[in-house]
């Protein structure tokens, strides 16, 4: 085979499939960082969002048409619902409890890994009597975007697309607007700069700072769900790969904005697809794809030791606000 | 000193009567009334800790009274919040502006209050252009010079003051309190705010002036209130009082003006600092061809408005910054190649701006953070081994010393202690080095009289002492009252070298502004 | 001060209400009251907070567990004494082959040596404010390499399992190192470049495992030689025998060591200072660089024996794409364990008691074994809240005072015949 036969659909599809959910979780970090609070929980917030929205497909199997699209959508909707529920804890611990939020994220983690597990196969052996831990989801179906799949070169980024990454788009479109343009994306901002100014201001900074990590879980629980249907096609706890850490990674290398950010999410999304795309190609042993795979890190260190000076985290980040201590 | 009760409005529009609160140790206001007039300006005086700030702040709602009540137009109220004060036409500049650093002007004013629009009649979002066109119509009206455009890290300290001050005009707010508004001020910025605060005032504004600074109220105040440690003594007229009398009820006794106590003569050269540069992370130059030299004997003291280089300078003396050019020279030796414990060692003891994060480990017990210029030598330690002993007889002795008040002695957490005795520690700590310079930069900021007579009683003991002493402060009251030469900073340049008797305030008021070229 | 105005007694909003119910409600409040005196009394001591904290959050964490158990129709009881079984701590009623109590007691220290090496790295790392996720990658890079030079080297038990150790130190503390490089000379956040770096040391790793060491029929790296692994000969004990684990003893020596060098050495006081306040740190002429990369090292060198002690002990060998769980358990016993090294020792029984029980107790009651895994999220998440507890206790501490003394002056007062 030659370079000719290089599937660059495939490729640049693969990449996007992989980048928008790692850029829909991370979003959902922006906003909790921007705000103020540091959030290691968005691996945990993913896996359990993933897990709520199996769990309404696989509970829900007999009431849909044998190849009816619906349960898909709804899981979505259920996985943002599950992540934002999951992601309360986080913010009862940080800002009602004053935990230390680095502890409070991890303790996160734990705790979705071990209620996903432990109630995945005890759900599927008292319910629907099966000894399993995983729930089944049904093939997610793709779509070719009409017109747009014309486009040369590009065109091939609108074929064999999975809906999820259309919702991600509209999805993450509106939490930009939200952040850059809206009175409550202005006043989370100032909450991870100076939240004495907010408070000052008349802002309830607790409020704002509770919502910007309950929005965290909602975008982090749409993207394990689009996880769940293109890498799987279930939900088990082999969903906690360690891309909530991957969105972490990513959202500091954008410096905690929005548009940077996906800029890394695509690097993450691209070298992991043109590796599993090109090895095949070149006829490379299957165990070059694992140095493959180590690549986008490698990257990623790199371009932080080049460019790194310059990051700024969010000046308040981690400070336990404390509105009787002015 | 226009100040006239003859157009002055009878109204009451804010009335407080026996309003009390407490705090755990202390009451910080002990029934306290008073009444406000429509259209006056309104003095709080006090030294630190009088109770002025919590009196102000149960006003603005930061503070609920545990006793009394508060009146305003003649209505009963509860202000529980700002929110609350802020409807009720109440504003306030805090001493620590409360901006957001990475805003713009106008983002800032209109936080909390912003103006939406819709987009397409649907998509709601912040309106700031309309927001700024309203910014800039009221620093028209105001005399209130700023750009809205402009991001607040790249503002000064007076502008960002004057942002303060419109977003409570931004609010229609009608009583302003400002809470030691020129603390950090030159005095011709002082001059341009006392004139603005004159301006409000004329425009049917009721301003409440928290201050300890006597010159100020007689300058501006139509009447003042003294407080005395939470207690009111006595409401004056200002046109009917003078300063003397004033300071005697504010202090509870007659007080000395400023005793100042000149040197004895200066010895050798022992800091010489030689065409300095200094520079931030981004290659700005902070500091910028200094040069210098301060003598054995004598207080060597640098005036500026902050942020025009002074810390940069004590850290790159200290070691902690960067030296781009020049050189900086200890007894005659350069100090280039040395670390910042190697220079320690060589003689140099540093009082930083910043005590709570850099002077001190807040976490680390009392007898810690006394020995922690030493902890690494003998007797503290030996062969990597610490002696706990040693630092707890270390700490008892600088404790009866320098009269730093600690619950539980040498074992007391620093973080518990009083600001006033976090400071005395770390001045003990650096004097007990014995070293030939003593670097003080805001020695006294924030302290009690009491403390600040202390502290500035032992500067001048130790140059009496023979040891060269580089004074650092913002606070030009104290420049004029402790050095025997007084450099200038503006902007990052030493712009005037003089013996102290040869300047005077506002001369080296016109140097901090950057104003040269009037000898 | 407050005692005047606490004195004066207040309206009485209870007025309205018959007789019978308002003795009932004052009986409420004081009993209220007193379980409030109660519990500040028994919680209030801050030396033992440490201690009593921790405790309570076990405590409740168990008797949340009990309702989920009970929902699912089991007896609590049942469930935490069989994991305690499971464990070793008590006897089981039976026992196969070969196998006794003391032989699960064997197998506990044997899990748990990795987890407390793993847990005191990231102690190290918090005392100097550092956040070590990167554990998992510095095991696995240890016990790769490990394995590699000695497991297949066919040295003599005496030379090999040194050399492990060793090994275990040098490559766990070189890669930590580099991420205490990373951190003072680029700036890079620890937590970012320990992601890159476990992430990193797994793919290449993985490659080298399939290119050289695979096993096809484990699909594992091909395991080490037992003369290269940190167990044992088998030791007679009565009938049962077993494999002791050489690190386990080392493990908790390491945590008294690391708890003296932490508090009473010179190196350990810089790193506290610095992990406390870099800038008064460097104010104080200590080098920030060198103390991070130190404890990054020190740090480290757990996480490698963490490593050598997990792929040459516990486990068989090394399951190439997989970072190793204990690395990130370690994170939570460090947290349980107050971020202290003797609690990492308490916090690291009581998650190996928890997870090498389990399987018993699903054997025995049908409960299943994710449990174990609940109940240390729990007991994580009650942990959490303890600053909240202690802030409360202080609050509620000076509010008893202050009552007491109220009392007191009022009994005075009385006494003196003028009582208002």
């Amino acid at each position: 085979m030659s370079i000719l036969d290089v599937n660059y659909a495939a490729i640049l599809v693969d990449g996007l499939s992989f980048a928008l959910p790692l850029l829909i979780i991370a979003i959902g970090g922006i906003y909790s960082e921007r705000s103020g609070i540091v959030n290691l929980a968005l691996e945990g917030l993913l896996g359990f969002g993933a897990f709520v929205g199996a769990l309404f497909v696989a509970s829900t199997a007999g009431l849909f048409a044998a190849h009816s699209d619906l349960p898909m959508y709804f899981s979505f909707l259920f996985a943002a619902i599950g992540g934002g529920m999951f992601a309360v804890i986080h913010a009862v611990l940080c800002i009602k409890f004053m935990a230390n939020q680095v502890i409070s994220g991890v303790v996160i983690n734990i705790l979705s890994v071990a209620l996903t597990g432990f109630f995945t196969s005890t759900i599927n052996a008292n319910f629907f009597g099966q000894a399993s831990e995983r729930f089944m989801l049904q093939t997610s179906p793709r779509w070719d975007i009409p017109f747009l799949m014309d486009i040369p070169i590009l065109g091939a980024a609108f074929t064999r697309v999975y809906p999820f990454m259309l919702i991600i788009l509209v999805v993450a479109t509106f939490f930009w607007y939200l952040l850059y343009k809206t009175q409550f994306g202005m006043r989370v901002r100032a909450a991870g700069d100076n939240p004495q100014a907010l408070d000052a201001a008349g802002v309830n900074v607790s409020r704002v700072r509770f919502g910007a990590v309950v929005i965290s879980g909602v975008l982090a629980g749409i993207g394990g769900m689009s996880f769940a249907y293109s890498i799987s096609t279930n939900f088990s706890p082999a969903i906690y790969m360690g891309f909530g850490f991957l969105a972490i990674a990513a959202l500091i290398f954008g410096n905690w904005k929005i548009i940077p950010t996906f800029a890394a999410c695509l690097i993450f999304g691209l070298t992991r697809s043109a590796a599993f795309n090109l090895l095949p190609v070149f006829d490379a042993s299957a165990a070059v794809l694992d140095l493959a795979l180590a690549a986008p890190f490698v990257v990623t260190l790199v371009l932080l030791a080049v460019f790194g000076k310059k990051n700024m985290a969010p000046r308040a980040l981690g400070d336990v606000y404390d509105k009787s201590k002015r | 000193m226009a100040k006239q009760d003859a157009g002055l409005s009878q109204e009451i529009i804010l009335e407080v009567r026996n309003l009390t609160k407490r705090f755990p140790g202390i009451v910080a206001c002990d029934n306290i009334s008073l009444d406000i007039r429509k259209g006056e300006i309104y003095a709080l005086l006090g030294e630190n800790g009088a109770g002025k700030s919590t009196l102000a702040s149960m006003i603005f709602g930061l503070y609920q009274p545990d006793e009394g009540q508060i009146y305003i137009r003649g209505q009963a109220v509860s202000i529980d919040s700002p929110n609350e004060a802020v409807a009720l036409d109440i504003g306030m500049v805090h001493q620590h502006f409360k901006l957001v650093s990475n805003y713009t002007v106008a983002e800032n004013i209109i936080l909390g209050d912003e103006p939406r629009k819709k987009a397409l009649g649907l998509f709601p979002y912040v309106d700031i252009k309309s927001a700024e066109a309203r910014i800039e119509q009221l620093s028209r009206d105001y005399g209130l010079e700023v750009d809205p455009r402009a991001v607040i890290h790249d503002l000064g300290v007076s502008t960002q003051q004057r942002v303060e001050i419109l977003k409570m005009l931004y609010r229609d707010a009608e009583i302003l309190i400002f809470d030691e508004p020129t603390a950090m001020l030159t005095p011709q910025e002082i001059e341009s705010l006392l004139q603005i605060i004159k301006n409000l005032r004329d425009q049917g504004k009721t301003v409440i002036f928290i201050t300890h600074k006597l010159d100020e109220v007689m300058e501006v105040c139509d009447r003042c209130a003294i407080l005395v440690r939470g207690k009111l003594v006595d409401i004056s007229n200002t046109a009917d009082t003078s300063p003397r009398e004033l300071a005697s009820k504010m202090v509870g006794r007659d007080i000395e003006f400023s005793a100042k106590r000149p040197t004895k003569g200066m010895g050798d050269t022992i800091l010489e600092v030689e065409g300095l540069r200094v520079e931030d992370a981004n290659g700005f130059p902070k500091v910028n061809d200094v040069s210098f030299k301060v003598h054995a004997g004598e207080i060597f003291a640098v005036a500026g408005v902050s942020g025009s280089g002074q810390t940069e300078l004590a850290d790159a003396i200290a070691g902690l910054a960067k030296t781009k050019k020049g050189d900086i020279k200890l007894k005659g030796h350069s100090l280039s190649k040395m670390n910042v414990r190697k220079r320690s060692e060589d003689g140099i003891a540093y009082i930083p701006e910043d005590r709570q994060s850099v002077g001190l480990v807040l976490d680390f017990c009392l007898d810690q953070n006394l020995a922690l210029k030493s902890y690494y030598r003998k007797p503290y330690c030996k062969t990597s081994l610490l002696k706990p002993v040693a630092f707890s007889e270390h700490a008892k002795g600088l404790i009866d010393d320098f009269d730093i008040r600690c619950a539980r002695g040498p074992k007391t957490i620093t973080r518990e202690m009083s600001g006033g005795n976090q400071q005395k520690a770390i001045v003990g700590r650096e004097i007990d080095q014995g070293a030939d310079l003593l670097i003080f930069v805001q020695p006294t900021r924030g302290l009690d009289i009491g403390a600040i007579m202390a502290i500035r009683e032992r500067i001048l003991d130790e140059r009496d002492k023979g040891k060269a002493v580089l004074l650092i402060s913002l606070e030009l009251d104290e420049v004029m009252d402790l050095a025997d030469t007084i450099g200038v900073m503006y902007a990052g340049q030493m712009l005037k070298v003089a013996a102290a008797a040869d300047l005077s305030m506002n001369q080296v008021g016109e140097f901090m502004m950057g104003v040269t070229g009037n000898e | 001060m407050s005692s005047k105005k606490s004195a004066p007694q207040r309206p009485d909003q209870t007025d309205h209400l018959p007789e019978q119910s308002r003795q009932a409600l004052h009986g409420f409040n004081k009993a209220l009251d007193d379980a409030t005196r109660m519990v500040v009394k028994g919680l209030g001591a801050e030396r033992w907070q440490a201690l009593t904290i921790p405790l309570l959050s076990i405590l409740l964490s168990l008797l949340v567990i009990s309702v989920v158990i009970l929902a699912f129709g089991n007896n609590p009881l049942e469930v935490f004494s069989s994991i305690l079984a499971g464990a070793g701590w008590f006897a089981k009623s039976n026992y196969g082959g070969g196998q006794s109590q003391l032989t699960d007691l064997i197998n506990l220290a044997t899990t748990l040596t990795p987890l407390l090496f793993a847990a005191l790295g990231v102690v190290v790392a918090l005392r100097c404010g550092l956040f070590n996720i990167g554990i998992a990658g510095q095991m696995v890079l240890a016990g790769f390499i490990a394995t590699v030079f000695v497991g297949y080297s066919g040295m003599d038990a005496l030379v090999a399992r040194p050399l492990v150790l060793v090994i275990g130190v040098v490559v766990g503390a070189l890669a930590g190192a580099l991420i205490g490089f990373l951190k003072y000379r680029f700036n890079i956040h620890e937590v970012v470049s320990s992601i890159m770096l476990n992430n990193i040391f797994m793919y290449v790793v993985a490659y080298i495992i399939k290119l050289n060491y695979h096993d096809p029929v484990s699909r594992n790296m091909r395991a080490a030689s037992s003369d290269a692994r940190l167990l044992t000969d088998p030791v007679h004990l009565g009938e049962a025998s077993a494999r002791l684990p050489v690190g386990f003893l080392l493990a908790v020596i390491a945590a008294f060591v690391l708890w003296f060098f932490l508090t009473k050495t010179r190196q350990g006081f810089e790193m506290t200072a610095v992990g406390k306040s870099p800038k008064a740190a460097q104010y104080a002429g200590i080098k920030i660089g060198r103390t991070v990369v130190f404890a990054m090292a020190l740090s480290g060198a757990m996480g490698g024996l963490a490593g050598v002690t997990h792929y040459l002990a516990s486990v068989p060998s090394i399951a190439p794409n997989v970072l190793p769980s204990v690395g990130f358990d370690g994170i939570a016993v460090a947290f349980l364990g107050n971020a202290h090294p003797l609690g990492a020792v308490l916090a690291a029984t009581l998650i190996a008691t928890l997870s090498t029980g389990a399987t018993y107790m699903s054997s025995i009651v049908g409960v299943r074994q994710e449990i174990a895994a609940l109940i240390t999220g729990m007991i994580l998440l009650f942990t959490a809240c303890g600053g909240y507890l202690k802030s409360w206790l202080e609050n509620k501490k000076s509010m008893i005072a202050d009552a007491d003394r109220a009392a007191a002056d009022r009994a005075a007062g009385s006494k003196g015949g003028d009582g208002a």
